[in-house]
């Protein structure tokens, strides 16, 4: 029988989605002139475990007086306890994040969005593309894999900057070019200091070190500016990995995270509650994930 | 469900008594046009309006409100002083938009604000007298069988009464000896020429029949550019229609403290600033592409996601647009593959 | 958290001072505002002023002269934040109504003559932002009490202040008003920017952009709506200059070289 009347007493009470919780800043450092990187907990030790969520997700950042945005999670849930994010400083609420000091305190509500669906990942070989600022995501993907380093096929890594100043987290990533269960490659565009010693170019000029791959096992997740999709995402198709296993994750003005407020929508989807992550497939279907400049161009 | 029956003058007396469950609103004059306001009785109420400026959802969520408090130590949700509320007078276009809005912020994460206004406000449908711009036709909006507590439908002599909700049904309790559960086959007859005679009404020239290819076919449409050059960007559009949710959040700040409000208010996609992310890039600076957004997911998007249109055909951006761009010229110009005078 | 009170000059140029009088007029939190902020200069209001660093600067009135051009860049250089508030400082206010008609030598000569102005050279008043760097606008005539307090709440507590972007449409239909300009009659909701409330079309009147224009405006497009109901051009010209400045100006004689040519 057809549902006659809306009965809202049936449906579930929530606890008020909207509602920021209190966190406090535990680290926070330059890591370039323009992003920094902050650790935070709860205030609530006990909620601090409890605190689960997906690489590839993301949180609505609260600066008391300020607003509220979000941000992606920049940590891997293999190690709980404290989140990461870096969080370049470009508007109002950023430069005021920027201003806030070790044990200050911010609100955090999530986390939000799909995410990485780690479960499909897993037994395959896996490709992580990053450029620039797109990193902050893709490094909770990469550490959480390396964490669980079992569950995965071959792991490759590109990331590229505009100089040894701009990668952000360099050291780190140095440190897995050691490794051999990382195919590890990172390049820069120009080094005015002269202390690279790696690649120059930039991230698509990686794609020649990359040897052979296994196209059909492999998944593909790159984020970066959006005007590296277009040139990236021709070489990651041209290697033959099927369009719907190369996955990127987006940004929008959200005010909501929640899918209520309509600014993040596209078409019908809402880059808040149907991504971030999206794959490429669903790029090409829908013209307006990336901008109209972007998609046209690599449509043919 | 069941279906009562009222005599006509017993209307303003069962208003008058359940008015002790909430505040009573219904359509009044206001210039020309029309208005849900506050009234004491049936006589301040204009029953023959057609539509008003603003849809009922400026009870369930209001143009703006405070959703916390805060200060240094936290956020302290407002909730709670929304008063109870009746509204008279309520037609199937509207009703539908509400259930689309149900369907917006009651699902998977439920507003707590929406959800709030929308268990505090009672829905007290009427019959409507369309006019040359209600469409409801070509939405199939034009009658409503949910989202109602009680839906009055006018036939002349009485009111057949549907009774949508248990508290519709306690509303009908206080005053029991006004319906009756006698109905005849002369209320058959009647209700059957009441339809009739509705579906009579509509002159609006409007398809919206595969709007969803037509939408994707068109997509890099002059149209688009040609409509941009008319749209004054008043975000007008937004406002009237009853399925338009959009909002934006402010934080507000106490003179010398880090406390204040965080206020929610009605935005609308087609501002430049809706779009616009830290660092200055936009995914829609061109007046076009927000226009299409709009409409797309109107008539496209929604269709594609739920199986029909994100229009409930009520007319408003007909009679809002000052330079004519609302669902009948779009739709018409996207087919024609030319902007009508 | 470490409270800072900003040291906050006000000052005014060629304007009817409404600008500072409305925030003179803000009695209930002016106490208040005196107390969270030092404001070292506010000759309106105070006689004890000191001309030094300081963190925010209120310009009000556009400029006009070469001596108070002198003055502006001098406040600028020791301004870390500069403020446009009232919509002469923003936009030019209606003594630049006529901005790029090129006509100020001739209204010159109709107001004063042959006479010597010794005082200062005069010139074409136009809006603060055609000579100095602006960090913010607070457009109106006169400025919003709330819109303006908003914003200083904001930068007291080190925070960016917000201020509505979209047209006073926006706020007009929150009033839930009957549309002035779908009747077919003249308004200026589209093309102006929202902040005060819609306090002319929610009296019924049309609102005459005081507030100055959006940054997002479609002027041609009102223009032609206009002329398609009977207006004359030159008044529909006239009505959109009048607060409109230097954008408007702009834009105005964008659309005018598009219908000479047609």
């Amino acid at each position: 029988m057809k549902k006659m009347c809306v009965v809202l007493d049936e449906r579930e009470v929530q606890d008020n989605p909207f509602k920021p919780e209190m966190f406090r800043i535990v680290r926070r450092y330059p890591l370039t002139s323009d992003v920094n990187f902050f650790q935070a907990r709860p205030m609530d030790v006990d909620e601090a475990l409890k605190f689960n969520y997906l690489p590839g997700q993301f949180i609505m950042l609260s600066v008391v007086g300020e607003g509220e945005a979000p941000f992606c999670i920049s940590s891997s849930p293999t190690r709980p306890g404290l989140l990461e994010f870096c969080i370049r400083n470009v508007g109002t609420l950023t430069s005021s994040l920027s201003n806030l000091k070790e044990n200050q305190t911010i609100g955090i509500r999530g986390p939000y969005g799909n995410g990485f669906p780690m479960d499909k990942l897993e037994g395959k070989d896996i490709m992580i593309v990053a450029g620039g600022l797109g990193v902050a995501p893709l490094r909770s993907l990469l550490l959480n894999i390396l964490d669980d380093r079992d569950k995965f096929g071959k792991v490759t890594y590109m990331y590229g900057a505009r100089t040894p100043e701009l990668m952000l987290f360099r050291d780190e990533f140095m440190r897995f070019k050691e490794r051999d269960d990382i195919n590890c490659l990172l390049a820069v565009e120009k080094d005015e200091s002269g202390t690279w010693k790696d690649k120059f170019g930039m991230v698509t000029s990686l794609f020649k070190d990359l040897g052979p791959i296994d196209a059909k096992n492999t998944v593909a997740v790159v984020c970066g500016p959006p005007v590296m999709y277009k040139f990236v995402m021709e070489h990651v198709v041209k290697l033959g990995i099927p369009k719907h296993q190369i996955l990127m994750t987006l940004e929008r003005r959200m005010k909501c995270g929640i899918g209520k407020c309509g600014h993040c929508a596209i078409e019908y989807l809402y880059t808040c509650i149907d991504g971030p992550v999206f794959s490429w497939w669903d790029v090409l279907h829908m013209k307006e994930l990336i901008g109209r400049g972007a998609s046209d161009k690599t449509f043919a | 469900m069941m279906i009562l029956k009222m005599k006509k003058e017993d209307l303003s007396t069962f208003l008058d008594s359940i008015r002790e469950w909430g505040e009573l609103w219904g359509p009044v004059k206001k210039g020309d046009k029309c208005t849900y306001a506050k009234v004491d009785s049936l006589s301040q109420m204009d029953l023959k309006a057609t539509r008003t400026i603003i849809p009922p959802k400026k009870f369930l969520y209001p143009p703006r409100f405070t959703m916390f408090d805060y200060d240094e130590e936290g956020y302290v949700e407002r909730l709670g002083d929304v008063p109870k509320r009746i509204l008279f007078g309520i037609h199937p276009c509207d009703l539908h938009g509400v259930l689309i809005m149900d369907k917006l912020f009651l699902e998977k994460y439920n507003d707590p604000y929406y959800r709030e206004r929308r268990e505090k406000t009672l829905f007290l449908g009427h019959s409507c007298i369309p006019d040359d711009k209600c469409m409801c036709f070509a939405t199939n909006t034009d009658f409503i069988a949910e989202g109602f507590d009680l839906f009055f439908t006018d036939l002349k002599m009485f009111y057949l009464v549907w009774v949508g909700s248990t508290k519709g049904h306690d509303l009908v309790r206080m005053r029991p000896e006004l319906f009756s559960r006698e109905l005849d086959k002369n209320d058959i007859l009647n209700y059957t020429e009441y339809r009739k005679w509705k579906n009579a009404q509509f002159k609006a020239q409007v398809d919206f029949t595969g709007m969803p290819d037509i939408f994707e076919l068109a997509y890099t449409s002059p149209i688009w550019d040609q409509l941009a050059e008319k749209c004054l960007s008043c975000g007008q559009c937004s406002m009237v229609c009853p399925t338009c949710n959009c909002y934006n959040v402010t934080d507000e700040v106490e003179l010398g403290a880090l406390e204040g409000t965080r206020d929610r208010f009605w935005d609308s996609c087609m501002f430049r600033e809706y779009s616009l992310v830290a660092g200055g890039s936009n995914f829609r600076d061109k007046r076009a592409d927000r226009l299409r957004l709009w409409y797309t997911h109107k008539l496209q998007a929604f269709i594609g996601e739920f199986g029909k249109p994100a229009c409930v055909g009520c007319g408003r951006c007909v009679s809002t647009c000052p330079v004519d761009i609302n669902v009948v010229t779009v739709s018409n110009a996207l087919k024609e593959l030319e902007v009508g005078k | 958290m470490t409270r800072h009170s900003p040291k906050i000059g006000v000052y005014g140029f060629t304007g009817c001072a409404g600008d500072q009088l409305m925030i003179l007029n803000c009695e209930d939190q002016l106490v208040d505002l005196f107390g969270a902020t030092e404001i070292r200069s506010f000759v309106m209001a105070k006689s004890d002023n000191h001309e030094g660093e300081l963190d925010v600067a209120f310009i009000e009135g556009s400029i006009s002269t070469e001596e108070q051009l002198k003055r502006l860049k001098e406040i600028r250089e020791r301004s870390k934040v500069m403020i446009a508030i009232g919509t002469c400082a923003c936009h030019g206010g209606p003594q630049s109504m006529k901005l790029g008609e090129n006509k100020f030598d001739e209204m010159y000569k109709k107001v004063y003559g042959n006479a010597k102005i010794a005082i200062s050279k005069a010139f074409e008043a136009q809006p603060i932002d055609a000579f100095v760097k602006v960090d913010m606008y607070i457009p109106g005539c006169p400025i919003d009490k709330a819109e303006f307090l908003g914003a200083v709440t904001k930068l007291v507590a080190g925070r960016h202040p917000y201020l509505l972007k979209a047209p006073v449409c926006l706020e007009c239909r929150w009033k839930e008003n009957p549309c002035i300009l779908y009747s077919g009659k003249f308004c200026g909701g589209p093309l102006t920017k929202a902040g005060c409330g819609a306090i002319c079309p929610s009296m019924n009147l049309p609102c005459v952009g005081c507030w100055g224009p959006t940054d997002d405006l479609n002027a041609s497009s009102e223009y032609n709506l206009l002329k398609e109901k009977g207006y004359r051009s030159e008044e529909i010209i006239q009505k959109m200059k009048k607060f409109g400045g230097a954008k408007m100006a702009k834009l105005v004689a964008e659309f005018d070289k598009k219908e000479a040519k047609a």
